[in-house]
């Protein structure tokens, strides 16, 4: 039975979380101050809000490498209007329809047409930048009067004041959470990823809550472009360049799968907030760049191998 | 007009297609109420794509399916499964990472009644407690119902792919190798419960099987295609198990 098998997936996890914690706010005097955790946290939230959507996908034996470029045209059209003389109503609406629009023309290509959403998104993740880079003209642009989502804070209680990008990604994680655990949609999407023909022939309706999950993505984009953007006060065409494979790598760090079935909210979110200390002990210790994404590439790695030996140990146990 | 005599199922030249592989042609039968009917055939002879063109599984390239009378055109499973045809499919069709309960309401899983149902949030304790009470009927051990059902052994597995066939009270069965690669007690279980279905709520079944000891033992009406063609259609008591079988491979 389970006599072998110490720690669950996310248990192991979280266990990883509290040590580097530990190390780092021995190794450095600056790590554990409210300061320095929120900015930890401040850095999680736009690839946290992505990766939360993605791993829904992934469940769903599906997955989106085109969330940076499609970020980027969403904040491009945003931009645009804004500072066009659009009022910021109009701005948001605009990127909410860019970012949605993709997130069609995938279900349209991916759903209905049924190619590989590793292709169709391959195209996505190539071509939405130039899409970017057209509305843009190329240029970056600044704009004025958009700080809250990106920089405001919210005062909880009389100690603490909670950057708003934060708040964005509790209430996205919340949501998530809530839907992939405890409803109908969420167990679907398991059985989804888990056996899509058992599932057919259950009467699940596959594409339309793939396509769902699509949509769902979609809106989480132009949240992460307003942030992003809202951050810098200014977009560019490179905004979110290789913000996807982050995400990406949060969500298989936190026991997504490729195979599909497999991933949680909570497993995605610890695995980012692990990535955003990782990167910020690192570099307070004074450690180069270059080794934060050697150590990522080292923990991702490391992550996998540790669930698969868990699986296929726990198959061979008969569990 | 439904009446007793109006039969529960009717197929009228049903055919499908692959590209130019003939899986199924001009079939035509009807199922009365009460019976169990035996499909049997050859491999390849198209009992699978039979009961997936009437369960909506499939979509046939010609032909008719009438329940009770009224024709019917499923566009996908669940709508055969909401005129109450319920379908145990061959290669079980249960998701191995879900527990027992998980799988008897895939698909089907109950919400709550009240406000919680309002975010469609799943009642699991509820369905917990009703898939137990349905188990705990069934000649049959399981180690952990709360297990995944990756961890059980075959019969186990096609214990429960039966078991949700019954719970579900659907008036049509269609059992597809209920008892592939059963030991001798798993099997005999599952013919129990075939019996037993056709006794208290089903109101007709059709058993694929390749076993002519199974097929003879439970069912009233037997079913031959050959090459996807029902070359015979033979009452169990006016026939023999020796005529039976010349007509599934072709000997005369």
């Amino acid at each position: 039975m389970l006599t072998n098998i110490r720690f669950t997936a996310t248990q192991a996890r979280v266990g990883v979380l509290a040590a580097m914690v530990i190390f780092f706010s021995i190794r450095s005097p600056v790590f554990f101050t409210s300061r320095n955790l929120t900015n930890v946290l401040i850095n999680a939230s736009v690839v946290g809000i992505l990766a939360i959507g993605l791993t829904l996908l992934l469940v769903a034996q599906q997955v989106d490498v085109s969330v940076g470029s499609a970020l980027a045209f969403s904040g491009a059209v945003f931009a645009v209007i804004a500072t066009d003389g659009g009022s910021l109503f109009l701005a948001v609406l605009g990127a909410l329809a860019a970012a949605l629009a993709v997130s069609a023309l995938n279900v349209v290509a991916i759903v209905r047409l049924r190619v590989n959403s590793v292709i169709v998104t391959l195209a996505g993740f190539v071509g939405l930048r130039g899409v970017a880079k057209l509305v843009l003209n190329g240029r970056s642009v600044q704009f004025e009067g958009f700080e809250w989502l990106g920089r405001g804070r919210v005062p909880i209680g009389s100690f603490i004041d909670v950057p708003v990008p934060v708040i964005a990604l509790f209430i996205v994680f919340a949501f998530y959470f809530f839907l992939m655990k405890y409803t109908r949609f969420g167990k679907h999407i398991y059985a989804i990823g888990a056996n899509p023909e058992a599932s057919r022939l259950a009467g699940i309706r596959l594409e339309r809550e793939v396509s769902i999950a699509f949509f769902l993505l979609g809106l989480l984009v132009a949240l992460a472009a307003l942030i992003s953007v809202s951050q810098i006060g200014a977009t560019s065409p490179t905004t979110g360049m290789g913000i996807e494979f982050l995400a990406l790598t949060g969500v298989v760090l936190g026991g997504g799968s490729l195979r599909g079935g497999s991933g949680t909210a909570v497993g995605t979110v610890v695995a980012v907030v692990i990535l955003a200390v990782l990167d910020n002990g690192l570099v307070l210790l004074g450690v180069s760049s270059f080794w934060v994404e050697v150590a990522r590439g080292a923990l991702l790695l490391g992550a996998v191998i540790f669930d698969e030996l868990g699986r296929e140990r726990g198959i061979r146990m008969g569990l | 007009m439904t009446t007793d005599t109006t039969p529960i199922l009717e197929v009228r030249g049903l055919t499908k297609h692959y590209g130019s592989v003939v899986a199924l042609e001009g079939v035509s039968f009807k199922l009365n109420r009460g019976e169990i009917v035996g499909l049997l055939g050859d491999n390849g002879a198209g009992k699978s794509t039979l009961v997936k063109c009437v369960s909506g599984a499939l979509e046939p390239t010609a032909g008719e399916v009438y329940l009770n009378g009224e024709r019917k055109d499923f566009s996908y499973p669940g709508e055969a499964r909401d005129a109450g045809i319920e379908t145990v499919h061959q290669q079980l069709a249960l998701v191995d990472t879900f527990d027992v309960t998980d799988n008897l309401f895939l698909g089907r899983e109950m919400k709550y009644e009240d406000w919680r149902g309002w975010f469609g949030t799943l009642n699991h304790r509820g369905m917990r407690k009703r898939a137990h009470a349905a188990l705990a009927q069934i000649p049959a051990t399981f180690p952990d119902l709360d297990a995944a059902i990756q961890t059980m052994s075959g019969g186990q597995r096609q214990v429960v792919a039966m078991a949700r066939g019954a719970f579900w009270e659907g008036r049509l069965l269609l059992l597809d190798e209920p008892t592939a690669a059963l030991g001798i007690r798993e099997s005999e279980s599952v013919l129990d419960m075939i019996r037993a279905l056709i006794a208290e709520r089903a109101e007709a079944m059709i058993v694929i099987s390749h076993n002519m000891e199974h097929v003879w033992s439970v069912c009233d009406r037997l079913l031959i295609l050959r090459r996807g063609q029902l070359v015979a259609d033979f009452v169990k008591d006016e026939t023999s198990k020796a005529e039976v079988v010349s007509s599934i491979v072709g000997a005369h």
